[in-house]
């Protein structure tokens, strides 16, 4: 990897391993780089710790998405999703544990998966990308059993409801919708576009971060990053960022956005920023906290450069990951 | 009376006693007493008259043999009392001397006696007549013992004549034998001449010498005859190899003669040769094969110092074998070189040394002539040998590449000067005039090889002393030391770590090769972008048929400037920290701002190009100015765009070795901005009235993952566009 493709690479996706003591990431080169936190926020850390332990090329196109299983780390690029055993990623074998793909309709294009998670009622996996449609595969048998088919663009991101069951996805067209999980139809469709208060037509429509917590949901793309009350399907409160926003979450009584823009936004739910962390990628993408693990307590974000920033403190960056 | 008596013998005996004191006693008593008995025998009718008074004796005895005497001698009747001597015993002679002393005495003691009783004159008279006879006889003895004497002497005489002869004879012997010793010693010593011959080894002598030489039967037991013989064979030998040296004279004399002859034939030839040669030249150089010019080169090249003399003598061979368009020739003063070789150089420091002192004294008094010394002393330490290397690089299509090497004598580095020559005319382009100038068209052929600092570590101190503070001041004039010169010149300096243990000729031919080669690529590499550089400032950009697929066959954007820039320039662009902070950009890297237009977008392209283009590919930073302000910084698709130009090499790099890199880069930016500018009036929903951009491009998704980039991948014979 050469100086010029450094300066051009950019981090989509961030996973931490259930033990909490790595964390992988995915760039726009089609590479997983494994870092070993516990050694980089040691004491002794030195630059070398910095570095990942281990990098290695898991797909053709970008890795949109990485997703960490209790076993496995579930990577999905250019339609394919591969799964690494996290066991055998510390011991630095590479070999990929099996590989799935949807089936797709077109075929001049692959479709691109842009969001992963995982159903722990029915231990499934639910996909969505660049063919509009959910796919849902299980996870005991390896087969897809289901596809949603709604959305009239490509899919963003998804979001799991668990009390309730329901699937969330926000796309390229506007809406968020809503799927029961056990009928796989349709329950809602929200198209933020649609309400004054968060629409921002010199942007676009797209949702392209979705979040949820109990009754109230994030969401945020070419709209603005809004607060939503599910039951009354309405917007409570609208947070003035400037760009668009890629990730965003619920952190205790903070919500934590990332966007264009080379800073972490804290917000209160009330709609106001509470503050502005700067960091080192010109524009971010991907945002994650590592809760399993008391003792590497870190926020991670990545974007576009070839560093993923480390919070220990959620209030300054700590240090930086490097490919 | 008696003491009268006593006088007058004293004197006497006095008188005697001095002659011979000792034995002068008892002989002159024999002679005494045989003078007496010859006396007696004299007067023997006398005597008979006195004996018969006298008592016997002694005295009969004497007589006795008086007659005897004279018995034996009857014939002779002369007197001899020579004869009558032999015949006397000395110690009867002093026998007779004692009795007739003590007669005598008794005598006088008798006559004393008669005259003092005064007694008759006939007693006295008669007294002294026996007186008398007695004195007579001591006279006759006091004769005899003088003849005896006298006898004695000539005896002893006589006997000492006889040692005298004997020892005469003794002292001669002793003379010969001497003599004859010291020839013994002489022989002894001898060394025959044979002894220094070498001779064929005993065994060897009887295997070969034939039997009538060899002689076994003889030769055998006597060391002797051995040796002879072997020397005889010797000589034998000897003779049969003068006669075949002779023969071998003679037939070299005959050889030498016509060796002669054969050389006189051919100085008669060269005259025909040179009328030949001189024909040839024409031919050679219509050929372009030059023979005559390469012997000169040789003569001259002698006088080259050894790092130029490698340089040349790698470059020739390497010429000679693999590239039949490299040309090396030697230009500069050969006289001086001449003059400069000859004398045994006198080293530098000591120089240096007897200049410091003089400074020092110097200084006091006249402090403005020290920069004066001490230019004069740089300008010593950076002279170069007046020889120099022209190297000429010819390409295919006929430009040449002009390398000068020079030889800094006192730094022992090797620097280089460049010049280039094209058979077009290049004045064309003006962001061009960096490109083939001749102080920056070499730097960084190894990549960090920038050729201003010298590569030799001791220079260091050597500039120190005559305060030059870098060699960088001086590379306009001198030419660059490049490490790849030195390299090819066989020196090699242990300041850059480890290295390869090659030295001298090997070092200089293990770096030619790739050098020569990056030398042509460096070259062909600036003269393509010049000739790019003159069709982009006319805001073409030339797209090479092999290209063609690489591209849609519709650009509607178009380039409308391209200027270069300054490294501080380049600095102060805003869109451009991101490189300079990732270190990507050098001073030595040329720098270009281009222009692309479409509509009211107008995108800024900063572009970094390395010296080492086309190996390195030109860096594009880009910046957007449609409805605002946008670089790669603030919009993903920016960044994209940049990424699409400046990462993947391989597609754009055309035919080998990749010259048309920069402008497939260029032309792809154009592709990439109407492909931006068309799919961003899709996206924006906002916009009212009239697309500016219509769609043209055939795109299958205008965004695609979660940072929403455009598809700015060219699929070639569908002609659509996608995403990586």
């Amino acid at each position: 990897m050469g100086p010029v493709e450094l300066l051009h690479m950019s981090v989509f996706s961030q996973s931490f391993s259930p033990c909490g003591r790595f964390l992988a990431a995915g760039n726009n080169y089609g590479e997983i780089a494994v870092f070993s936190l516990s050694a980089a926020l040691s004491p002794d850390a030195s630059e070398a710790s910095q570095k990942p332990i281990l990098n290695f090329t898991a797909h053709d196109g970008p890795v949109f998405s990485l997703l960490s299983t209790d076993t496995h780390l579930l990577s999905a690029g250019n339609g394919e999703i591969s799964a690494w055993s996290w066991a055998e990623l510390i011991k630095k074998s590479t070999k990929a544990a099996w590989s799935r793909k949807p089936s797709y309709e077109t075929s001049l294009e692959i479709p691109e998966i842009n969001a992963m998670i995982i159903n722990p009622k029915d231990n499934s996996l639910i996909v969505g990308g660049g063919d509009n449609n959910i796919h849902i595969m299980d996870m005991e048998t390896g087969t897809f059993k289901s596809v949603l088919k709604g959305h009239t663009d490509y899919i963003h991101c998804l979001c799991f409801k668990e009390r309730e069951g329901e699937i969330l996805s926000g796309g390229e067209d506007g809406a968020v919708r809503i799927w029961d999980s056990r009928t796989n139809r349709p329950v809602h469709c929200i198209e933020v576009f649609k309400y004054e208060e968060c629409a921002r037509p010199q942007f676009g429509k797209w949702i392209s971060c979705l979040a949820t917590d109990s009754d109230w949901m994030l969401c945020g793309g070419g709209p603005s990053l809004s607060l939503w009350h599910l039951r009354s399907m309405s917007p409570t409160s609208v947070f003035p960022l400037p760009g668009c926003q890629r990730e965003a979450v619920f952190y205790q009584d903070l919500i934590m956005s990332v966007g264009e823009g080379p800073h972490v936004s804290h917000c209160l739910h009330g709609g106001t920023v509470k503050a502005q962390i700067p960091c080192t990628p010109s524009s971010l993408n991907t945002l994650a906290l590592n809760l399993k693990n008391t003792e590497h307590r870190v926020m991670t974000v990545g974007g576009s450069s070839h560093q993923i920033d480390v919070f220990t403190n959620f209030s300054y960056r700590a240090f930086s990951l490097s490919f | 009376m008696s003491s009268d008596a006593v006088k007058k013998r004293k004197p006497k005996v006095i008188r005697n006693e001095a002659v011979t004191p000792e034995p002068k006693r008892g002989r002159a008593e024999g002679d005494q007493l045989s003078a007496v008995s010859s006396h007696v025998k004299f007067r023997k009718v006398r005597l008979r008259q006195v004996q018969v008074s006298y008592p016997a004796g002694p005295h009969l005895i004497g007589q006795r043999k008086l007659f005897t005497a004279k018995n034996q001698v009857p014939d002779v009747h002369v007197y001899n009392e020579e004869v009558e001597l032999e015949g006397r015993d000395p110690q009867q002679d002093y026998m007779l001397y004692k009795d007739t002393c003590a007669a005598l005495a008794k005598l006088m003691a008798e006559i004393q006696e008669l005259k003092s009783g005064g007694a008759k004159s006939a007693e006295i008279e008669e007294r002294r007549r026996q007186c008398s006879v007695h004195f007579i006889t001591l006279k006759k003895l006091n004769r005899l013992a003088h003849m005896r004497l006298k006898k004695g002497r000539d005896q002893t005489h006589e006997a000492k004549q006889r040692v005298d002869v004997l020892h005469l004879q003794l002292q001669n012997l002793l003379y010969e034998v001497m003599h004859l010793q010291k020839e013994i010693g002489k022989c002894l010593e001898f060394k025959s001449q044979h002894e220094e011959i070498e001779l064929v080894s005993e065994g060897e002598f009887f295997q070969d010498a034939p039997a009538e030489i060899s002689r076994p039967h003889v030769t055998r037991d006597d060391q002797h005859q051995l040796t002879l013989a072997r020397l005889d064979w010797e000589l034998e030998q000897r003779k049969r190899l003068a006669e075949q040296y002779k023969m071998s004279l003679t037939r070299k004399e005959k050889i030498q003669k016509a060796i002669e002859q054969k050389r006189e034939y051919l100085s008669s030839l060269q005259p025909g040769l040179q009328n030949i040669m001189q024909a040839s030249v024409p031919v050679q150089e219509y050929l372009s094969m030059p023979f005559e010019q390469m012997q000169k080169q040789a003569e001259v090249a002698r006088h080259l110092p050894p790092p130029l003399y490698v340089l040349m003598v790698q470059t020739g061979a390497y010429g000679q074998a693999c590239d039949k368009n490299l040309s090396v020739s030697i230009s500069g003063d050969v006289d001086e070189a001449k003059a400069l070789s000859r004398p045994p150089e006198d080293s530098q420091d000591d120089e240096s040394d007897s200049d410091a002192e003089e400074e020092q004294q110097n200084t006091k008094r006249r402090r403005a002539t020290v920069g004066v010394q001490l230019d004069d002393k740089r300008k010593e330490m950076l002279r170069r040998h007046p020889l120099s290397l022209c190297v000429d690089l010819k390409c295919k299509d006929g430009s040449v590449l002009h390398l000068f090497f020079y030889y800094l004598m006192n730094l022992n580095i090797l620097t280089v000067k460049t010049k280039v020559s094209t058979t077009t005319d290049l004045s064309g382009a003006v962001s061009a005039g960096e490109l083939l100038n001749t102080e920056s068209l070499l730097n960084c052929l190894y990549a960090s090889d920038h050729g201003k600092e010298t590569p030799n570590p001791a220079n260091r101190y050597q500039f120190d002393k005559v305060g030059i503070t870098t060699f960088g001041d001086y590379v306009s004039d001198l030419g660059h030391p490049y490490v790849w010169v030195q390299k090819l010149g066989g020196l090699q300096f242990s300041s850059d770590g480890a290295q390869s243990e090659l030295a001298g000729s090997a070092l200089s031919a293990s770096h030619m090769e790739r050098t020569m080669k990056l030398l042509r690529g460096r070259l062909q590499a600036r003269l393509a972008l010049h000739k790019q550089f003159s069709s982009l400032e006319h805001s073409i950009i030339p797209v090479s048929s092999e290209c063609q697929h690489l591209f849609p066959a519709k650009v509607v954007s178009s380039l409308t400037r391209w200027t270069m820039m300054s490294h501080q320039e380049f600095t102060e662009l805003g869109f451009v920290q991101h490189v300079l902070t990732a270190g990507l950009a050098h001073e030595t890297d040329l720098f270009f701002m281009a222009v692309v237009e479409r509509g009211t977008a107008r995108l800024l392209a900063a572009v970094v190009v390395n010296p080492r283009y086309p190996e390195v590919t030109p860096l594009f930073s880009l910046s957007l100015h449609w409805k605002g302000e946008r670089s790669g910084r603030t919009d993903d698709n920016l960044r994209a765009m940049e990424s699409e130009v400046n990462v993947f090499r391989s597609e754009l790099q055309g035919p080998r070795p990749g010259l048309q890199l920069l402008t497939n880069q260029i032309q792809r930016l154009c592709v990439c901005l109407d492909v931006y500018l068309e799919t961003e009036s899709q996206v924006c929903d906002g916009s009212e009235g009239p697309k500016e951009f219509p769609r043209e491009k055939m795109c299958l998704r205008t965004a695609r993952g979660p940072s929403r980039l455009k598809p700015f991948k060219y699929n070639h014979p569908q002609g659509f566009f996608s995403h990586r």
